[in-house]
Protein backbone atom coordinates (compact mmCIF):
# COMPACT_ATOMS: atom_id res chain seq x y z
CA UNK A 1 0.00 0.00 0.00
CA UNK A 2 1.17 3.61 -0.85
CA UNK A 3 3.41 4.83 2.26
CA UNK A 4 0.71 8.33 1.79
CA UNK A 5 -2.45 6.21 2.10
CA UNK A 6 -3.85 5.31 5.10
CA UNK A 7 -5.94 2.63 6.39
CA UNK A 8 -7.97 3.89 9.30
CA UNK A 9 -10.29 6.52 6.72
CA UNK A 10 -13.67 7.83 8.52
CA UNK A 11 -16.87 8.46 6.42
CA UNK A 12 -17.57 6.59 3.45
CA UNK A 13 -13.35 6.49 1.87
CA UNK A 14 -12.44 3.38 0.76
CA UNK A 15 -8.90 5.02 0.76
CA UNK A 16 -7.70 8.26 2.02
CA UNK A 17 -4.37 10.14 3.01
CA UNK A 18 -4.17 12.85 6.17
CA UNK A 19 -3.38 15.79 3.33
CA UNK A 20 -6.41 14.81 0.96
CA UNK A 21 -8.88 13.13 2.39
CA UNK A 22 -10.65 10.38 0.54
CA UNK A 23 -8.70 8.91 -2.35
CA UNK A 24 -11.54 6.23 -3.09
CA UNK A 25 -15.19 5.83 -1.95
CA UNK A 26 -16.84 2.71 -0.96
CA UNK A 27 -19.45 1.48 -3.09
CA UNK A 28 -22.29 3.56 -3.99
CA UNK A 29 -20.81 6.42 -2.76
CA UNK A 30 -19.95 9.62 -4.77
CA UNK A 31 -16.95 10.79 -4.68
CA UNK A 32 -16.55 15.02 -4.17
CA UNK A 33 -13.62 17.08 -4.34
CA UNK A 34 -14.56 20.01 -1.58
CA UNK A 35 -12.26 23.61 -1.92
CA UNK A 36 -10.75 24.09 1.69
CA UNK A 37 -8.88 27.49 0.85
CA UNK A 38 -6.01 26.78 -1.59
CA UNK A 39 -6.33 23.05 -0.88
CA UNK A 40 -8.84 20.32 -1.99
CA UNK A 41 -9.83 17.21 0.25
CA UNK A 42 -11.49 14.15 -1.43
CA UNK A 43 -15.53 13.54 0.68
CA UNK A 44 -17.83 10.69 -0.04
CA UNK A 45 -21.29 11.40 0.24
CA UNK A 46 -24.41 9.46 -0.44
CA UNK A 47 -25.80 12.10 -2.42
CA UNK A 48 -24.30 15.19 -4.63
CA UNK A 49 -24.20 18.19 -2.76
CA UNK A 50 -26.49 21.13 -4.27
CA UNK A 51 -26.20 22.58 -7.28
CA UNK A 52 -24.45 19.29 -8.42
CA UNK A 53 -25.58 16.22 -10.32
CA UNK A 54 -24.11 12.22 -9.78
CA UNK A 55 -23.34 9.82 -12.63
CA UNK A 56 -22.53 6.41 -11.45
CA UNK A 57 -19.84 4.50 -13.58
CA UNK A 58 -18.52 1.26 -12.94
CA UNK A 59 -15.49 2.19 -11.49
CA UNK A 60 -16.77 5.43 -9.54
CA UNK A 61 -19.97 7.59 -8.60
CA UNK A 62 -18.84 11.03 -9.50
CA UNK A 63 -20.56 15.03 -9.23
CA UNK A 64 -20.07 17.73 -11.26
CA UNK A 65 -21.61 20.86 -11.28
CA UNK A 66 -25.11 21.82 -13.00
CA UNK A 67 -24.86 25.08 -15.31
CA UNK A 68 -24.85 28.62 -13.78
CA UNK A 69 -28.55 28.74 -14.40
CA UNK A 70 -29.26 25.91 -12.59
CA UNK A 71 -30.05 25.29 -8.80
CA UNK A 72 -30.52 21.32 -9.26
CA UNK A 73 -29.83 19.14 -12.43
CA UNK A 74 -30.54 15.56 -13.52
CA UNK A 75 -27.49 16.22 -16.15
CA UNK A 76 -25.59 18.96 -17.06
CA UNK A 77 -27.97 19.85 -19.96
CA UNK A 78 -31.43 19.00 -17.82
CA UNK A 79 -32.11 21.33 -14.58
CA UNK A 80 -34.95 20.18 -12.49
CA UNK A 81 -34.77 23.45 -10.70
CA UNK A 82 -33.96 26.90 -11.81
CA UNK A 83 -32.42 29.97 -10.02
CA UNK A 84 -34.61 32.78 -9.27
CA UNK A 85 -35.20 34.81 -12.16
CA UNK A 86 -34.93 32.07 -14.76
CA UNK A 87 -38.42 29.99 -15.57
CA UNK A 88 -38.14 25.74 -15.76
CA UNK A 89 -38.99 24.48 -19.44
CA UNK A 90 -38.04 20.92 -20.39
CA UNK A 91 -34.88 21.15 -18.50
CA UNK A 92 -33.86 24.56 -19.21
CA UNK A 93 -34.10 27.54 -17.54
CA UNK A 94 -35.04 30.79 -19.94
CA UNK A 95 -35.66 34.18 -18.87
CA UNK A 96 -38.89 34.10 -20.62
CA UNK A 97 -41.25 31.52 -21.47
CA UNK A 98 -41.76 30.16 -25.21
CA UNK A 99 -44.48 31.50 -27.07
CA UNK A 100 -47.72 29.36 -26.19
CA UNK A 101 -46.57 29.16 -23.04
CA UNK A 102 -47.30 31.56 -19.42
CA UNK A 103 -44.67 31.95 -17.13
CA UNK A 104 -46.70 30.71 -13.29
CA UNK A 105 -44.40 32.89 -11.37
CA UNK A 106 -44.97 30.61 -8.15
CA UNK A 107 -43.55 27.81 -9.87
CA UNK A 108 -40.89 29.32 -11.35
CA UNK A 109 -42.26 27.12 -14.31
CA UNK A 110 -43.72 28.10 -17.70
CA UNK A 111 -46.96 26.17 -18.42
CA UNK A 112 -49.64 25.91 -21.21
CA UNK A 113 -52.17 28.96 -20.74
CA UNK A 114 -55.58 27.83 -19.27
CA UNK A 115 -58.44 28.97 -21.44
CA UNK B 1 -34.59 7.95 -6.52
CA UNK B 2 -34.20 4.09 -6.62
CA UNK B 3 -30.63 4.04 -7.57
CA UNK B 4 -27.48 1.83 -5.97
CA UNK B 5 -29.95 -1.26 -5.51
CA UNK B 6 -30.42 -4.37 -6.36
CA UNK B 7 -33.84 -4.00 -8.12
CA UNK B 8 -34.27 -6.74 -10.78
CA UNK B 9 -37.79 -6.50 -11.42
CA UNK B 10 -39.94 -3.67 -11.65
CA UNK B 11 -43.79 -4.90 -11.39
CA UNK B 12 -46.18 -3.36 -13.70
CA UNK B 13 -48.23 -1.51 -11.50
CA UNK B 14 -45.20 -0.06 -9.23
CA UNK B 15 -45.66 3.55 -10.79
CA UNK B 16 -49.08 3.72 -10.63
CA UNK B 17 -50.56 7.25 -10.09
CA UNK B 18 -47.59 8.70 -10.53
CA UNK B 19 -48.68 10.62 -13.30
CA UNK B 20 -46.57 13.82 -12.47
CA UNK B 21 -43.39 11.95 -11.81
CA UNK B 22 -41.09 14.18 -13.96
CA UNK B 23 -37.33 12.37 -12.78
CA UNK B 24 -36.38 8.69 -12.37
CA UNK B 25 -33.59 7.05 -11.20
CA UNK B 26 -33.21 3.39 -11.87
CA UNK B 27 -29.18 3.11 -12.28
CA UNK B 28 -27.00 0.61 -10.34
CA UNK B 29 -29.28 -2.04 -10.32
CA UNK B 30 -29.83 -6.07 -11.06
CA UNK B 31 -32.23 -5.41 -14.23
CA UNK B 32 -32.49 -7.69 -16.88
CA UNK B 33 -34.98 -6.04 -18.85
CA UNK B 34 -36.33 -2.38 -20.09
CA UNK B 35 -39.41 -2.93 -17.34
CA UNK B 36 -41.46 -1.64 -20.11
CA UNK B 37 -45.13 -1.79 -17.92
CA UNK B 38 -44.17 -0.27 -15.60
CA UNK B 39 -43.25 3.05 -17.46
CA UNK B 40 -45.71 3.08 -19.48
CA UNK B 41 -48.08 4.79 -16.66
CA UNK B 42 -45.65 7.41 -16.54
CA UNK B 43 -47.10 10.27 -18.68
CA UNK B 44 -44.88 13.48 -17.44
CA UNK B 45 -41.46 11.76 -17.22
CA UNK B 46 -38.98 13.70 -18.59
CA UNK B 47 -36.24 11.80 -17.22
CA UNK B 48 -34.86 8.63 -16.50
CA UNK B 49 -31.55 6.77 -16.36
CA UNK B 50 -31.44 3.21 -16.31
CA UNK B 51 -27.22 2.75 -16.76
CA UNK B 52 -25.32 0.36 -14.78
CA UNK B 53 -28.26 -2.56 -15.22
CA UNK B 54 -27.57 -5.61 -17.30
CA UNK B 55 -30.26 -4.42 -19.99
CA UNK B 56 -29.44 -6.83 -22.79
CA UNK B 57 -31.82 -5.76 -25.56
CA UNK B 58 -34.63 -3.04 -26.22
CA UNK B 59 -37.80 -4.71 -27.52
CA UNK B 60 -39.67 -2.85 -30.27
CA UNK B 61 -42.41 0.29 -28.29
CA UNK B 62 -40.11 -0.43 -25.06
CA UNK B 63 -40.65 3.96 -24.47
CA UNK B 64 -43.74 3.66 -25.98
CA UNK B 65 -45.68 5.85 -23.75
CA UNK B 66 -42.78 8.36 -22.80
CA UNK B 67 -43.59 11.31 -25.36
CA UNK B 68 -42.19 14.10 -22.55
CA UNK B 69 -38.96 11.79 -21.96
CA UNK B 70 -35.97 14.58 -22.85
CA UNK B 71 -33.27 12.51 -21.59
CA UNK B 72 -32.55 8.91 -21.41
CA UNK B 73 -29.43 7.38 -20.50
CA UNK B 74 -28.85 3.86 -21.01
CA UNK B 75 -25.04 3.69 -20.39
CA UNK B 76 -22.74 0.63 -19.04
CA UNK B 77 -25.57 -1.90 -20.04
CA UNK B 78 -25.30 -5.43 -22.01
CA UNK B 79 -27.27 -4.51 -25.52
CA UNK B 80 -26.62 -6.18 -27.66
CA UNK B 81 -30.26 -6.09 -29.93
CA UNK B 82 -32.31 -2.95 -30.67
CA UNK B 83 -35.62 -3.43 -32.20
CA UNK B 84 -36.21 -1.11 -35.65
CA UNK B 85 -39.29 0.43 -33.45
CA UNK B 86 -37.12 0.24 -29.89
CA UNK B 87 -37.25 4.36 -29.73
CA UNK B 88 -41.06 4.74 -31.29
CA UNK B 89 -42.70 7.68 -29.34
CA UNK B 90 -39.86 9.29 -27.66
CA UNK B 91 -41.16 12.43 -29.83
CA UNK B 92 -38.81 14.68 -27.05
CA UNK B 93 -35.81 13.22 -27.05
CA UNK B 94 -32.74 15.46 -26.63
CA UNK B 95 -30.41 13.02 -25.43
CA UNK B 96 -29.73 9.62 -25.73
CA UNK B 97 -26.34 7.77 -23.97
CA UNK B 98 -25.64 3.81 -25.01
CA UNK B 99 -22.54 3.86 -24.62
CA UNK B 100 -20.27 0.90 -23.19
CA UNK B 101 -23.01 -1.53 -24.58
CA UNK B 102 -22.50 -3.91 -26.83
CA UNK B 103 -24.23 -3.21 -29.92
CA UNK B 104 -23.66 -4.91 -33.02
CA UNK B 105 -25.20 -2.95 -35.46
CA UNK B 106 -25.71 0.78 -36.19
CA UNK B 107 -28.84 1.69 -33.61
CA UNK B 108 -31.35 2.43 -36.39
CA UNK B 109 -34.30 3.01 -34.22
CA UNK B 110 -32.77 6.47 -33.72
CA UNK B 111 -34.29 7.60 -37.08
CA UNK B 112 -37.79 8.38 -35.44
CA UNK B 113 -36.17 11.16 -33.01
CA UNK B 114 -36.30 14.01 -34.82
CA UNK B 115 -35.22 16.36 -31.48
CA UNK B 116 -32.51 14.70 -30.52
CA UNK B 117 -29.40 16.60 -30.16
CA UNK B 118 -26.80 14.81 -28.37
CA UNK B 119 -26.28 10.95 -28.99
CA UNK B 120 -23.67 8.51 -27.65
CA UNK B 121 -22.78 4.98 -28.52
CA UNK B 122 -18.98 4.70 -27.83
CA UNK B 123 -17.33 1.66 -26.70
CA UNK B 124 -19.43 -0.69 -28.64
CA UNK B 125 -19.47 -3.06 -31.49
CA UNK B 126 -20.31 -1.27 -34.43
CA UNK B 127 -18.26 -1.96 -37.50
CA UNK B 128 -20.60 0.13 -40.25
CA UNK B 129 -22.58 3.60 -40.21
CA UNK B 130 -24.74 3.15 -42.97
CA UNK B 131 -26.02 5.56 -45.77
CA UNK B 132 -28.28 8.38 -44.01
CA UNK B 133 -27.68 7.16 -40.68
CA UNK B 134 -28.73 10.48 -39.13
CA UNK B 135 -31.63 11.48 -41.90
CA UNK B 136 -33.80 11.74 -38.98
CA UNK B 137 -31.80 13.87 -36.53
CA UNK B 138 -31.54 17.23 -37.74
CA UNK B 139 -31.37 18.79 -34.53
CA UNK B 140 -27.71 16.35 -34.13
CA UNK B 141 -24.79 18.65 -32.08
CA UNK B 142 -22.95 16.13 -30.83
CA UNK B 143 -22.01 12.26 -31.56
CA UNK B 144 -19.48 10.59 -29.56
CA UNK B 145 -18.96 7.27 -31.23
CA UNK B 146 -15.39 6.43 -30.64
CA UNK B 147 -13.94 2.71 -30.01
CA UNK B 148 -15.97 1.17 -31.81
CA UNK B 149 -14.60 -1.47 -34.84
CA UNK B 150 -15.67 1.06 -37.20
CA UNK B 151 -14.27 0.16 -40.76
CA UNK B 152 -17.24 1.64 -42.97
CA UNK B 153 -19.11 4.65 -43.61
CA UNK B 154 -21.54 5.49 -45.77
CA UNK B 155 -20.86 8.46 -48.25
CA UNK B 156 -24.03 10.32 -47.47
CA UNK B 157 -23.96 9.24 -43.69
CA UNK B 158 -23.32 12.59 -42.14
CA UNK B 159 -25.23 14.51 -44.47
CA UNK B 160 -27.47 17.57 -43.19
CA UNK B 161 -26.79 17.86 -40.04
CA UNK B 162 -26.51 21.75 -39.85
CA UNK B 163 -25.59 21.96 -35.74
CA UNK B 164 -23.41 19.48 -35.55
CA UNK B 165 -19.91 21.22 -34.78
CA UNK B 166 -17.29 17.75 -34.38
CA UNK B 167 -17.10 14.44 -36.21
CA UNK B 168 -14.24 12.50 -35.44
CA UNK B 169 -13.25 9.37 -37.61
CA UNK B 170 -10.37 7.28 -36.67
CA UNK B 171 -9.28 4.08 -38.13
CA UNK B 172 -12.21 3.43 -40.34
CA UNK B 173 -9.89 1.76 -42.78
CA UNK B 174 -13.00 0.71 -45.21
CA UNK B 175 -13.56 4.48 -46.01
CA UNK B 176 -11.98 5.13 -49.28
CA UNK B 177 -13.68 8.90 -50.23
CA UNK B 178 -13.59 11.49 -48.74
CA UNK B 179 -17.28 11.84 -46.79
CA UNK B 180 -19.90 14.08 -49.24
CA UNK B 181 -20.70 16.30 -46.13
CA UNK B 182 -23.55 18.70 -47.98
CA UNK B 183 -25.51 20.57 -45.32
CA UNK B 184 -23.39 20.16 -42.50
CA UNK B 185 -22.40 23.55 -42.54
CA UNK B 186 -21.54 23.88 -38.78
CA UNK B 187 -18.79 21.45 -38.54
CA UNK B 188 -15.64 23.17 -36.91
CA UNK B 189 -14.02 19.97 -35.80
CA UNK B 190 -13.24 16.88 -38.29
CA UNK B 191 -10.76 14.08 -37.58
CA UNK B 192 -10.71 11.51 -40.14
CA UNK B 193 -7.54 9.59 -39.77
CA UNK B 194 -6.19 6.36 -40.71
CA UNK B 195 -8.52 5.48 -43.47
CA UNK B 196 -7.81 5.06 -47.25
CA UNK B 197 -8.81 8.45 -48.50
CA UNK B 198 -6.36 9.39 -51.83
CA UNK B 199 -8.21 12.66 -52.60
CA UNK B 200 -9.98 15.52 -51.21
CA UNK B 201 -12.91 16.78 -53.27
CA UNK B 202 -12.17 20.39 -54.88
CA UNK B 203 -15.16 21.92 -53.32
CA UNK B 204 -14.26 20.45 -49.69
CA UNK B 205 -14.20 24.34 -48.17
CA UNK B 206 -17.54 25.26 -49.53
CA UNK B 207 -19.29 22.40 -47.58
CA UNK B 208 -17.20 23.62 -44.23
CA UNK B 209 -17.05 27.14 -44.25
CA UNK B 210 -16.71 26.97 -40.67
CA UNK B 211 -13.98 24.49 -39.83
CA UNK B 212 -11.12 25.43 -37.23
CA UNK B 213 -9.28 21.63 -37.22
CA UNK B 214 -9.16 19.55 -40.13
CA UNK B 215 -7.13 16.37 -39.00
CA UNK B 216 -6.50 13.74 -42.13
CA UNK B 217 -3.47 12.15 -41.02
CA UNK B 218 -2.82 8.49 -41.95
CA UNK B 219 -4.34 8.74 -45.53
CA UNK B 220 -3.15 8.07 -48.79
CA UNK B 221 -4.01 11.68 -49.97
CA UNK B 222 -1.63 12.72 -53.49
CA UNK B 223 -2.67 16.03 -54.14
CA UNK B 224 -3.98 19.03 -52.02
CA UNK B 225 -7.23 21.14 -53.10
CA UNK B 226 -7.11 24.78 -52.75
CA UNK B 227 -8.16 25.42 -48.90
CA UNK B 228 -9.08 29.16 -49.38
CA UNK B 229 -12.71 29.11 -48.77
CA UNK B 230 -12.05 27.36 -45.22
CA UNK B 231 -11.39 30.85 -43.70
CA UNK B 232 -11.39 29.85 -40.43
CA UNK B 233 -9.00 27.21 -40.76
CA UNK B 234 -6.87 27.29 -37.60
CA UNK B 235 -4.95 23.57 -37.42
CA UNK B 236 -4.23 21.43 -40.40
CA UNK B 237 -2.65 18.00 -39.78
CA UNK B 238 -2.08 16.00 -43.35
CA UNK B 239 1.57 14.12 -41.58
CA UNK B 240 1.49 10.70 -42.76
CA UNK B 241 -0.03 10.90 -46.43
CA UNK B 242 1.81 11.05 -49.88
CA UNK B 243 1.48 14.73 -50.73
CA UNK B 244 3.90 16.14 -53.52
CA UNK B 245 3.65 19.30 -54.41
CA UNK B 246 2.38 22.47 -52.26
CA UNK B 247 0.89 25.55 -54.98
CA UNK B 248 0.54 28.70 -54.67
CA UNK B 249 -2.99 28.90 -53.93
CA UNK B 250 -2.94 25.90 -51.79
CA UNK B 251 -3.34 27.77 -48.63
CA UNK B 252 -3.73 31.06 -50.42
CA UNK B 253 -5.35 33.86 -47.84
CA UNK B 254 -5.54 31.18 -44.83
CA UNK B 255 -5.47 34.35 -42.21
CA UNK B 256 -6.15 32.71 -39.61
CA UNK B 257 -4.05 29.44 -40.04
CA UNK B 258 -1.37 28.73 -37.04
CA UNK B 259 -0.30 25.49 -37.42
CA UNK B 260 0.46 22.91 -40.56
CA UNK B 261 1.64 19.37 -40.04
CA UNK B 262 2.83 18.11 -43.47
CA UNK B 263 5.38 15.79 -42.04
CA UNK B 264 5.99 12.20 -43.35
CA UNK B 265 4.82 12.94 -46.78
CA UNK B 266 6.60 12.96 -50.39
CA UNK B 267 7.12 16.56 -50.55
CA UNK B 268 9.76 17.89 -52.89
CA UNK B 269 8.22 21.16 -54.59
CA UNK B 270 7.01 24.21 -52.52
CA UNK B 271 6.00 27.05 -54.21
CA UNK B 272 7.77 30.16 -53.25
CA UNK B 273 4.20 31.76 -52.64
CA UNK B 274 2.64 28.77 -50.87
CA UNK B 275 2.83 30.67 -47.50
CA UNK B 276 2.58 34.32 -48.08
CA UNK B 277 -0.21 35.34 -46.78
CA UNK B 278 -0.21 33.19 -43.67
CA UNK B 279 0.27 36.12 -41.14
CA UNK B 280 -0.84 33.75 -38.36
CA UNK B 281 1.41 30.85 -38.98
CA UNK B 282 3.53 30.04 -35.87
CA UNK B 283 4.02 26.32 -36.11
CA UNK B 284 5.32 24.19 -39.61
CA UNK B 285 6.28 20.59 -39.61
CA UNK B 286 7.62 19.75 -42.79
CA UNK B 287 10.19 17.25 -41.36
CA UNK B 288 10.87 13.83 -43.30
CA UNK B 289 9.71 14.62 -46.90
CA UNK B 290 12.38 15.05 -49.99
CA UNK B 291 12.79 19.10 -49.57
CA UNK B 292 15.82 20.75 -51.32
CA UNK B 293 14.66 24.28 -50.78
CA UNK B 294 11.83 26.31 -47.98
CA UNK B 295 10.59 29.41 -49.53
CA UNK B 296 10.99 32.07 -46.89
CA UNK B 297 8.21 34.08 -47.62
CA UNK B 298 5.61 34.68 -45.17
CA UNK B 299 7.45 32.20 -42.32
CA UNK B 300 8.84 35.33 -40.36
CA UNK B 301 5.76 34.63 -37.45
CA UNK B 302 7.16 31.11 -36.87
CA UNK B 303 7.94 30.02 -33.16
CA UNK B 304 8.35 26.16 -34.07
CA UNK B 305 9.83 25.17 -37.51
CA UNK B 306 10.47 21.20 -38.00
CA UNK B 307 12.88 20.13 -40.93
CA UNK B 308 14.65 17.63 -39.85
CA UNK B 309 14.79 14.43 -42.68
CA UNK B 310 14.89 16.50 -45.61
CA UNK B 311 18.78 15.64 -46.29
CA UNK B 312 18.96 17.62 -49.30
CA UNK B 313 18.03 20.98 -47.68
CA UNK B 314 21.73 21.58 -46.57
CA UNK B 315 21.38 25.26 -46.85
CA UNK B 316 21.94 27.47 -43.97
CA UNK B 317 19.00 30.27 -42.84
CA UNK B 318 19.88 33.51 -41.76
CA UNK B 319 19.25 34.58 -37.94
CA UNK B 320 16.78 37.08 -39.02
CA UNK B 321 14.45 34.75 -41.52
CA UNK B 322 12.82 33.95 -37.88
CA UNK B 323 12.67 36.60 -35.26
CA UNK B 324 10.39 34.91 -33.29
CA UNK B 325 11.27 31.21 -32.92
CA UNK B 326 11.73 28.81 -30.14
CA UNK B 327 12.15 25.28 -31.32
CA UNK B 328 13.89 24.61 -34.37
CA UNK B 329 14.71 21.10 -35.51
CA UNK B 330 16.94 21.46 -38.64
CA UNK B 331 18.16 18.44 -41.00
CA UNK B 332 21.92 19.76 -40.12
CA UNK B 333 23.74 20.15 -36.88
CA UNK B 334 25.45 22.96 -38.30
CA UNK B 335 22.86 25.06 -39.45
CA UNK B 336 22.07 25.30 -35.57
CA UNK B 337 25.08 27.70 -35.53
CA UNK B 338 23.43 30.42 -36.53
CA UNK B 339 21.40 30.99 -33.72
CA UNK B 340 24.46 30.60 -31.27
CA UNK B 341 24.42 26.96 -29.91
CA UNK B 342 27.76 27.50 -30.26
CA UNK B 343 28.33 29.30 -27.00
CA UNK B 344 27.42 32.60 -28.19
CA UNK B 345 23.84 33.04 -27.65
CA UNK B 346 23.19 31.53 -24.18
CA UNK B 347 23.38 34.56 -21.39
CA UNK B 348 26.75 33.38 -19.97
CA UNK B 349 27.23 34.29 -16.17
CA UNK B 350 29.81 36.96 -18.15
CA UNK B 351 27.37 38.60 -19.97
CA UNK B 352 25.67 39.26 -16.86
CA UNK B 353 28.99 40.97 -15.76
CA UNK B 354 29.68 42.83 -18.53
CA UNK B 355 26.43 44.91 -18.02
CA UNK B 356 27.42 45.45 -14.48
CA UNK B 357 24.83 43.23 -13.03
CA UNK B 358 24.00 39.62 -11.63
CA UNK B 359 21.15 37.76 -12.05
CA UNK B 360 20.40 37.92 -8.35
CA UNK B 361 20.21 41.44 -8.40
CA UNK B 362 18.08 41.89 -11.52
CA UNK B 363 14.76 43.92 -10.34
CA UNK B 364 11.89 41.05 -11.34
CA UNK B 365 9.95 44.03 -12.41
CA UNK B 366 11.70 45.45 -14.73
CA UNK B 367 13.00 41.97 -16.45
CA UNK B 368 8.90 42.10 -16.85
CA UNK B 369 8.63 44.78 -18.10
CA UNK B 370 11.48 44.12 -20.69
CA UNK B 371 9.41 40.53 -21.60
CA UNK B 372 6.47 42.59 -21.77
CA UNK B 373 6.76 46.31 -22.31
CA UNK B 374 2.86 46.11 -22.84
CA UNK B 375 1.85 45.53 -19.55
CA UNK B 376 4.04 48.83 -18.17
CA UNK B 377 0.96 50.73 -17.53
CA UNK B 378 -1.22 48.69 -15.95
CA UNK B 379 1.04 47.00 -13.41
CA UNK B 380 1.08 43.16 -13.79
CA UNK B 381 -2.39 42.41 -15.59
CA UNK B 382 -0.71 38.71 -15.84
CA UNK B 383 -1.14 35.96 -13.43
CA UNK B 384 1.83 35.94 -10.95
CA UNK B 385 2.76 32.84 -11.16
CA UNK B 386 3.05 32.89 -15.29
CA UNK B 387 5.28 36.13 -15.17
CA UNK B 388 7.22 34.07 -12.55
CA UNK B 389 7.16 30.89 -14.76
CA UNK B 390 8.28 33.13 -17.76
CA UNK B 391 11.35 34.68 -15.48
CA UNK B 392 12.34 31.34 -14.80
CA UNK B 393 11.98 29.97 -18.13
CA UNK B 394 14.19 32.63 -19.96
CA UNK B 395 17.15 32.31 -17.31
CA UNK B 396 17.28 28.79 -17.88
CA UNK B 397 16.73 27.96 -21.70
CA UNK B 398 17.90 29.28 -24.21
CA UNK B 399 15.55 31.53 -25.93
CA UNK B 400 15.79 28.76 -29.60
CA UNK B 401 15.89 25.34 -28.87
CA UNK B 402 17.61 24.05 -31.82
CA UNK B 403 17.93 20.36 -32.67
CA UNK B 404 20.67 19.00 -33.55
CA UNK B 405 22.60 20.73 -31.69
CA UNK B 406 26.36 21.36 -32.68
CA UNK B 407 29.29 19.40 -30.65
CA UNK B 408 32.89 17.95 -30.93
CA UNK B 409 31.90 15.63 -33.21
CA UNK B 410 29.23 17.87 -34.84
CA UNK B 411 31.27 20.93 -35.51
CA UNK B 412 29.81 24.50 -36.80
CA UNK B 413 31.94 24.45 -39.74
CA UNK B 414 30.16 22.77 -42.72
CA UNK B 415 32.67 20.19 -43.46
CA UNK B 416 31.83 19.69 -46.85
CA UNK B 417 32.59 23.20 -48.40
Amino acid sequence: VHPNVSQGCQGGCATCSDYNGCLSCKPRLFFVLERIGMKQRGVCLSSCPSGYYGTRYPDINKCAKCKADCDTCFTRNFCTKCKSGFYLHSGKCLEKCPDGLEANNHTMECASIVH
Amino acid sequence: RLDANLISVVPERSFEGLLSLRHLWLDDNALTEIPVRALNRLPALQAMTLALNRIWHIPDYAFQNLSSLVVLHLHNNRIQHLGANGFDGLHNLETLDLNYNELLEFPGAIRTLGRLQELGFHNNNIKAIPENAFVGNPLLQTIHFYDNPIQFVGQSAFQYLPKLHTLSLNGATDIREFPDLKGTTSLEVLTLTRAGIRLLPRAVCQQLPNLRVLELSHNKIEDLPSFHRCQRLQELGLQHNRIQEIGADTFVQLLALRSIDLSWNDLHFIHPDAFVTLRSLTKLDLSDNRLAALPLGGLGGLTHLKLQGNPELSEPFAKDSFPNMRVLEVPYAYQCCTYGSCGGFFRASNQWEAEGASPEDEDPHRRALELFPGHADNHYDLEADDLQMDLEDSKLHPTIQCTPSPGPFKPCDHLFE
